[in-house]
């Protein structure tokens, strides 16, 4: 947008005829029935929008195109799979004391080398509000936020109860969102 | 053609006037009224009043029974229940009796014989007949009806404003 | 006297056909679809038959087969009958103001003389006025009969605002009436055969405070409180599902219609073309040849001319409700008691000056 420096007149009287607003009104209209004829020719003809990128048609056609959500995006929590196999979670519960529904659930349990793992990590599906405090608390990287918003929905509730199972990603392809919370979210200046 | 459509009318009528006194809810008894309005609208269309039967639906049914609605509404009036429904024979019978007393001179004085009426003149009920008529012959109570409404007005607007401090 | 009979069951078919069946659903689909173009998106266009969505004209169907098979209930404490009437209360005067409205002229089809109005009354404005005004009391009956307090509320706040600009509108019109000396609608239709004889020549005042107590009347935007799609859920009419919503909706369209034809009828000349009278019509089209066939196509061109001249006015409308913001409660009455009467006042004072005087020649 073009930043125009416009007078503004406060406290004036209007004039009678700027006091019923028909003025106000046809302006009004004047800017809705441009970006109505535009759209229009636009979707007949294809030509009106051609060098304004500003005035195309923002709807995206799903499920033909889709939206990549950008990088701070909250989609379904995840667990990170680490290179050895492992998740990297240490079973402290933190982010189960952390989450405001209390849809997390862990029983923890010790490895032979000493190791602390969640034996099991419930996160209930139905509950959970992806607000990422789960994330925020985590201090292993352990949870985070994927950009997964695709595969939600269920007809049984019982089926949106995970398990740490389905739970795991592996630790490449949550990459940027790693990436995203050590740089941008928590970074040092912002804690 | 115009008797059906008489007593169609007129039944009506009489049916949705005597609910409106026989219902015991308050809303009822305010729609029924209304009813009663349009086919007096209609009755009076019959007759050729054109104008009168516009007004009747646009002021009476239209105007002043929502008003009657309102404060029916507003008030919640309600329909009485329990020990205040019983019958109250004294009123019914005084009801009875005055209805009688305005009956029986209708009867013997006017009815029974079937009145001559004159043919009605071209252009009569008209909305340019009525007009000529309000605003020459008939202009002084036009008038007096007029400042009548305006001391009503005056006068609700003064009972409801509050003082500004 | 059949073929009277036949002809007003044509004409009076035509008009419920047209009301109802083209122009409440047609209605559905502009609002989503102008709305939507007017925002930079897409409306809805995804229901299809066949693989075959033409431009999301289907969903008017779709959503009425939705609403139709919908739980059809009455809350509980309501009054039922009320709750049942009160749609019907809302509905049917909006169709029944479209029996005086002309949507042709006269024409002599092989000898007979058709008149394309149901009914020619000769008080046919005060008519419309007097039919719409009842509409109100579906809207308060609607909201009384809920059983529940912010519908009442609602209920009441619309009737007070549809009563105010009840009484403004019957005003603006009276200026219009003095100049065309008729409060027949058909009258006022035949004596707009001149261009320069149109209402909006002399009375564009007039349309433009009509317009706006027609909007208010109607409850659609700018004067949207009783309804406050965003604020309110559905204000008087919360507590309706299922067929009684959709007379509600289309109770609304439709008046949006009758609103439309009515500024057509009154300002915008009917169904004449702009600079064409209906004898240069008729002649043009091989009057002296056919009469019978000039006749007819002239019927249609008025019939069209007509139909188009409301859609025009139902854009115009449209265009308004997607624009502008809501006015505030206070802000509605204030505007129809103490701008629109007032104006309208003047307005008829200045017509009387102006007929008086000879500025304004009455055709």
């Amino acid at each position: 947008m073009a930043t125009k420096i416009k007078k503004i007149r406060r406290n004036v009287t209007l004039t009678l005829w700027e006091q019923s607003y028909v003025p106000e009104i046809l302006r009004g209209m004047y800017i809705t029935l441009e970006h109505f004829f535009i759209n229009l020719w636009g979707l007949i003809l294809e030509f009106a929008w051609s060098g304004r990128e500003d005035r195309k048609i923002a709807t995206v056609y799903y499920p033909e195109e889709s939206v990549t959500p950008p990088p701070a995006y909250r989609g379904r929590p995840v667990l990170v799979l680490g290179a050895d196999g492992n998740e990297k979670c240490v079973a402290c519960g933190l982010c189960e004391a952390a989450c405001p529904p209390q849809c997390i659930s862990i029983i923890g349990a010790e490895r032979a080398n000493g190791e602390r793992y969640p034996l099991r990590y419930t996160l209930d599906g139905t509950r959970c509000i992806f607000c990422g405090r789960c994330e925020e608390a985590c201090p292993k990287e352990a949870i985070v936020m994927s950009d997964d918003w695709r595969n939600l929905c269920e007809y049984d509730r019982s089926k949106m109860i995970y398990e740490k199972a389905d739970l795991l990603v592996p630790e490449e392809k949550l990459a940027g969102r790693l990436a995203f919370i050590r740089d941008k979210a928590f970074g040092k200046d912002r804690y | 053609m115009e008797i059906l459509m008489f007593n169609l009318l007129g039944g009506l009528s009489v049916a949705l006037a005597l609910g409106a006194i026989i219902s015991k809810r308050p809303v009822n008894s305010a729609i029924n009224l209304i009813g009663t309005m349009f086919c007096l609208a209609g009755l009076f269309a019959m007759q050729d009043a054109h104008l009168i039967a516009a007004l009747q639906v646009l002021v009476y049914a239209g105007a002043i029974m929502a008003l009657f609605l309102f404060v029916i509404m507003l008030l919640n009036v309600r329909e009485k229940v329990g020990a205040e429904s019983r019958r109250q024979p004294y009123w019914q019978l005084l009801a009875v009796v005055s209805a009688g007393a305005l009956f029986v001179p209708l009867v013997t004085l006017g009815g029974g014989k079937i009145l001559k009426f004159k043919e009605a003149a071209s252009g009569f009920g008209t909305t340019a007949a009525v007009g000529r008529l309000l605003y020459t012959d008939y202009i002084l109570p036009f008038e007096i009806a007029s400042v009548l409404l305006l001391a009503a007005l005056v006068g609700a607007v003064i009972l409801t404003k509050t003082k500004i401090r | 006297m059949t073929l009277a009979l036949v002809e007003t069951a044509a004409k009076i078919a035509f008009v419920f056909g047209l009301n109802i069946g083209v122009f409440a659903p047609l209605l559905g689909w502009v609002e989503r679809k102008q709305s939507a173009v007017m925002q930079d998106r897409i409306g809805a266009d995804r229901a299809d038959v066949f693989g075959f969505t033409i431009i999301g004209l289907f969903h008017t169907m779709s959503d009425t087969i939705k609403l139709i098979f919908k739980e059809d209930f009455i809350p509980r404490g309501a009054d039922r009958i009320m709750h049942t009437a009160a749609p019907a209360l809302a509905l049917i005067p909006a169709l029944v103001a479209f029996t005086v409205i002309p949507f042709g002229g006269h024409y002599t089809l092989w000898g007979h003389n058709v008149n394309l109005v149901v009914a020619d009354l000769d008080v046919g404005a005060l008519f419309v006025f007097a039919i719409s005004s009842l509409a109100a009391y579906g809207v308060v009956l609607a909201g009384w009969s809920s059983n529940n307090n912010w519908s009442f509320l609602g209920g009441l706040r619309a009737a007070a605002q549809m009563f105010s600009y009840e009484v403004a509108m019957g005003l603006t019109i009276i200026g219009l009436v003095m100049f065309y000396q008729s409060l027949s609608l058909v009258t006022i239709v035949e004596k707009q055969n001149e261009f320069w004889h149109w209402g909006i020549i002399w009375h564009w005042p007039a349309f433009i405070l009509y317009f706006t107590c027609a909007i208010a009347e109607n409850k659609r935007i700018p004067f949207d409180v009783p309804e406050a799609e965003s604020e309110l859920v559905a204000g008087y009419f919360t507590e309706y599902s299922g067929m009684k919503f959709i007379m509600f909706w289309m109770a609304e369209f439709v008046e949006v219609v009758t609103i439309s034809a009515l500024c057509v009828v009154l300002f915008f000349g009917g169904h004449h073309l702009p600079f064409v009278t209906d004898a240069e019509l008729i002649s043009g089209l091989g009057g002296a040849l056919y009469p019978n066939f000039a006749n007819l196509a002239a019927m249609g061109i008025g019939i069209l001319t007509f139909i188009v001249k409301v859609i025009i006015l139902i854009f115009i409308q449209m265009t308004i409700r997607w624009t502008l913001p809501r006015f505030r409660y206070d802000q509605v009455m204030a505007l129809g008691w103490k701008l629109v009467l007032p104006a309208s006042l003047i307005w008829i004072f200045i017509v009387g000056v102006g007929i008086l005087s000879g500025i304004m020649p009455r055709p």
